[in-house]
């Protein structure tokens, strides 16, 4: 990696500060150290946000839980309560990477991951994210790429966290400049659906502070399919979640990972669950509804029926029945 | 002849590692942990093209980086690169930074060539030459035997398949390595290898000095499977890179070098035809296969070619038999010897095209295996692991299993020639008058238990225990010992033992006067030893030893027919390798060969990118390897045959798991996946659940 300044910031406008226009912030580091590693990025100077107070707290309120950005993966998936109240998001926790990961990994490194396409991550070649002519997986080794893309680039999300989140609602709160903005999943990804460059919507010096997930949603559920049993990306992941009354389903919401370029949801397929008992007609179609338009490639087609499983499992898991 | 003892302690029994707490304690020193005084770092610049015309190189301004010491040339000025990731020229330096920092330094005039980078691709005759001038694919000679044609028209069924393995990697846990040492006095290198004299040879060679000059140091390695024997481009950059800097130079490989340049398994594309009669009695065999070792098989001294072809139809007698096949060159790093080569893509081949031809007979596909397999010894193991597994009881036919996830099981067989020892190794003792005695044997222990083996014969021998034997190896002032490959250290080593014992309890009985120094006897022997302690020496021994070995393995996955994801539930190995020493160490073999299977069954796989000719994962990211979630459960059965003498048992304990595993994944779906590694993408399609490509 390049030489680079360290500090550490003790509060958030001087962690604004400190990193100026070319700078980053190190919390877990878990992708910044590959990165930086690789020769992918090269910030002038590292930010160490470790210290900053108030943002390593689970915190519940009356309408909405939040989770500071320097939360670990770990505090998440060992906190009792979460795993009451938002199972899924419990076990989309358990599902990342591997205990020694998931002990540093922090909730804002893990929403603001960049890409792990295999050429994009790959040190001699240079692909349309790195500002190259050609994705190379477009015409090549896709296997783990995008079904959907809004641009060139068909390299997925892969924060599971993401998937949750989307599928849960949260906001994320992002501190760009002194001033707080409130995005929502699909918002702090926009970018990266109309961008090529982009993997989320973040400027430098953005600071993700927090998220806060509504208490709308007592039912939650998480899934992932991989190559192996622990360890592994998802080949897809899906998170789905819902209030569930008098057997109907209420405000329910399906998102997947890793098969866009952002956490892929259809809104129509949320209003076409709304309201409806669940069973496996159902779960069906509205799978359907979720993966119209995907247009697979030459090795990533697995997805689809994949990705219809895990809405469907995950529907009715959702239910309970599965 | 001399024979081993019928009545054992020790032999035949669990012994835990002699130096299981120097391990996990750290006290242990791997190649890797090697602090030599003033030692540097050292780093390869490696080629960013799969082919091309180097002109030029200049190492200059990476001489200028702060801290670098030394720099050099791989090769020259000049050369041609003819894979991703060759050795170009390498740097030493005070830090890791400081070489990485010269690496992107250092200046080069490279004009990139057309390439190839599948095997596919490269057998066209329009494909890129990887050698100019010679083709990428020369016409294979069949081998044939009896009246192909004829017999299969006598057959009751016929079945033709397409089976393929992909290249698998060398990834030991420690990478390739050294820390090299030349001064005027000569060169030492601590080498992380399973072969010290091949490496001191490889060196001198290499570095025009005397074999004396050079001494090579393995005190701990942390793996070799075939790739680990030679010098290494590695080995001789350290070197010169240490005599240009005058100072020590640790050159250990990153993940990502170890994935490029340092040997793997070759590919396999096997068509296969084959059929029997109705009793399931093979009449006639024809298969095509080629594979790719990349530029070449690559011989890096001692472990063999690691080359393309295989040998079929495997374990199976075929009267009738024509095999033609043949390696294709392509723009990649080139193959090694790599745990039974030749012999895991066989296995999956042949045992798969079994089934296949078990399902057309409807018969058990156990059944035509003991019909077919010539060999008593895994007939025998058939019969134990199938009655053990409950082979009978849990046998379904293909696609039966009801419900989304699906059961299950499936066998295969190994066979490996070697494993007999090698019949220069030699050793000695010195036995001190305080009742000590220490082993030196210019063997190395790459992780199988040699020292522990060594310590368990000894012990049983002088009436002693384990823990009071001392065992130095892995240095080449010791008598000269065998490379650790082929299942050959076992067989090489124990006899060699074996010899030192007799020779020493004769000496103390000439020596001392008590007729038989052993157990009680022991202390008292050795203090009428005198002042100073004696020393004996040993060699291989007739007798004692044998080969070959071979085994069986049964698989019991289930496959989520909606996800494609396998789950391998239980693996149960039937292993025979002559008389066990260490039962322990040896079952602990076996699991290693049988997680390395599932490996090769279900994950591992190079990919080649063939628009830019990278690896595209060189790295454990992608490049997939099992995790302790996927191992299942394991059971060993080991068939002890103390008559035949110490076998090797490394190869055979990886050869039959992946085709066990693709049978049960076949008898579990009713389809069968003739292509390593079976992925959920694979199964998915083999199901005929994915749509068409979107164009």
């Amino acid at each position: 990696m390049k030489a680079f300044q360290y500090a550490t910031a003790h509060s958030t406008s001087s962690a604004r500060e400190l990193v100026g226009e070319k700078g980053a912030y190190l919390a877990g580091g878990n992708d910044l150290l590959g990165l930086l590693k690789e020769y992918l990025v090269s910030p002038e100077t590292l930010v160490n946000i470790k210290s900053l107070p108030g943002l390593n707290k689970i915190e519940r309120g009356e309408k909405f839980w939040t989770i500071g950005a320097l939360v670990t993966v770990a505090q998440i998936e060992n906190n009792a309560e979460i795993k009451k109240v938002f199972p899924g998001l419990h076990e989309a926790a358990t599902e990342i990477a591997s205990q020694q990961i998931r002990n540093v990994a922090t909730v804002g490194g893990n929403l603001a991951q960049h890409s792990r396409c295999w050429y994009f991550r790959h040190r001699d070649v240079k692909c349309l994210k790195k500002n190259g002519d050609l994705c190379y997986a477009r015409n090549s080794e896709n296997r783990y790429h995008s079904l959907f893309t809004g641009n060139d680039c068909i390299s997925p999300v892969v924060s599971s966290l993401a998937t949750i989140f989307t599928a849960l609602d949260a906001t994320a709160i992002i501190l760009r400049d002194g001033n707080e903005l409130r995005w929502s999943m699909a918002e702090l990804y926009a970018d990266a659906w109309s961008q090529r460059l982009a993997h989320n919507s973040l400027q430098p010096g953005d600071l993700i502070l927090r998220v806060e997930i509504p208490l709308a949603r007592s039912r939650s559920v998480f899934l992932q399919a991989s190559e192996k049993h622990a360890f592994d990306w998802a080949l897809v992941s899906c998170a789905a979640a819902a209030e569930i009354e008098n057997g109907k389903l209420k405000s329910p919401r399906v998102a997947l990972g890793s098969i866009s370029n952002v956490p892929h949801q259809v809104a129509a397929a949320n209003e076409f669950l709304n309201g409806k008992v669940l069973d496996d007609a159902i779960a069906t179609q509205a799978a359907a509804m979720i993966l119209q338009g995907a247009k697979p490639l030459e090795f990533n087609g697995y997805k689809v029926p994949l990705a219809e499983t895990l809405i469907r499992r995950a529907l009715l898991k959702l239910k309970g029945d599965a | 002849m001399p024979s081993w003892p019928t009545e054992t302690k020790y032999i035949s029994h669990d012994t835990t590692r002699i130096d299981g707490v120097a391990k996990v304690t750290g006290r242990a020193r791997y190649a890797s942990d090697i602090q030599a005084e003033g030692w540097l770092y050292g780093m390869i610049l490696r080629a960013k093209w799969p082919a091309a015309k180097i002109t030029d190189i200049n190492l200059e301004p990476a001489l200028k980086v702060s801290g670098i010491k030394a720099a050099v040339l791989a090769r020259g000025q000049e050369m041609t690169v003819r894979f991703y990731g060759e050795e170009i020229a390498a740097v030493a330096g005070t830090s890791k930074q400081a070489c990485l920092d010269a690496l992107r330094a250092i200046e080069i005039t490279a004009q990139p060539l057309p390439f190839v980078a599948r095997e596919n691709d490269a057998k066209k005759a329009s494909a890129p030459q990887v050698w100019p001038g010679s083709s990428n694919h020369p016409e294979p000679k069949p081998r044939e035997r009896g009246n192909v044609e004829a017999a299969f028209k006598d057959c009751a069924a016929v079945i033709e398949g397409f089976y393929s393995t992909p290249v698998q990697i060398h990834n030991p846990m420690e990478t390739m390595g050294n820390t090299v040492s030349w001064t005027d006095d000569g060169l030492t290198a601590w080498s992380s290898t399973q072969g010290i004299s091949s490496v001191r040879d490889g060196l001198a060679g290499a570095l025009k000095l005397d074999h004396s000059q050079v001494r090579v140091i393995t005190e701990y390695m942390g793996g070799g499977f075939g790739a680990k024997f030679g010098a290494g481009a590695e080995g001789v950059l350290a070197a010169k890179l240490s005599k240009e800097a005058k100072a020590p130079v640790r050159l250990m490989l990153t993940r990502f070098d170890q994935n490029l340049a340092v040997g793997n398994r070759a590919s396999s594309f096997q068509k296969i035809k084959m059929g029997a009669a109705a009793d399931g009695t093979l009449l006639a065999f024809e298969a095509e296969n080629y594979g790719t070792a990349g530029i070449g098989a690559g011989g890096d001294g001692g472990g063999g070619g690691g080359g393309a072809d295989i040998p079929l139809p495997y374990l199976y007698k075929v009267a009738n038999s024509r095999v033609k096949q043949s390696a294709v060159a392509v723009n990649a790093g080139s193959a090694r010897a790599f745990r039974a080569p030749g012999n895991p893509p066989a296995s999956f081949g042949m045992e798969s095209a079994m089934d296949d031809l078990a399902v057309k007979l409807g018969m058990d596909p156990l059944e035509l295996r003991l019909k077919n397999d010539p060999n008593p010894i895994r007939q025998k193991e058939y019969k134990l692991g199938a009655e053990k597994f409950g082979w009978k009881e849990k046998y379904r036919k293909p696609g039966s299993s009801k419900g989304v996830v699906k059961t299950g099981i499936g066998c295969a067989g190994a066979a490996w020639p070697a494993g007999g020892g090698n019949r220069n190794t030699q050793g000695e003792a010195q036995i001190s008058p305080d009742g000590s005695i220490e082993f030196r044997l210019g063997v190395q222990d790459i992780g199988t238990g040699t020292r522990t083996v060594i310590a368990v014969i000894a012990a049983e021998l002088l009436g002693l225990t384990p823990g009071q034997i001392t065992v130095k190896v892995g240095d080449t002032r010791f008598p000269p010992g065998p490379g650790s490959g082929g299942s050959t250290t076992c067989p090489s080593i124990s006899p060699t033992v074996f010899d030192i014992c007799t020779k020493a309890l004769e000496q103390l009985q000439t020596q001392t006067g008590i007729p038989d120094a052993r157990g009680k006897n022991w202390f008292a022997a050795c203090k009428k030893i005198g002042i100073n302690p004696i020393t004996v020496h040993g060699q291989w021994r007739d007798g004692l030893s044998s080969n070959p070995a071979g085994g069986v393995q049964f698989a019991e996955v289930e496959v989520d027919t909606e996800t494609g994801q396998v789950t391998v539930k239980k693996m149960l190995g039937v292993h025979d390798c002559g008389l066990i020493i260490n039962r322990l160490t040896l079952e602990s073999q076996i699991n290693g060969g049988i997680i390395m299977g599932m490996g090769y069954a279900l994950y591992e796989e190079r990919v080649m990118d063939d628009l830019s000719g990278v690896v595209l994962n060189p790295n454990f990211e992608t490049y997939k390897l099992p995790g302790i979630a996927d191992v299942p459960e394991i059971e060993v059965i080991l068939v002890n045959m103390p008559e035949r003498g110490v076998v090797g048992i490394g190869e055979p304990a990886t050869v039959p798991t992946a085709g066990a595993i693709a049978n049960a994944v076949a008898n579990a779906i009713g389809v069968r996946i003739g292509s390593l590694p079976i992925t959920p993408a694979k199964i998915l399609a083999a199901l005929g659940k994915v749509p068409p490509t979107h164009a």
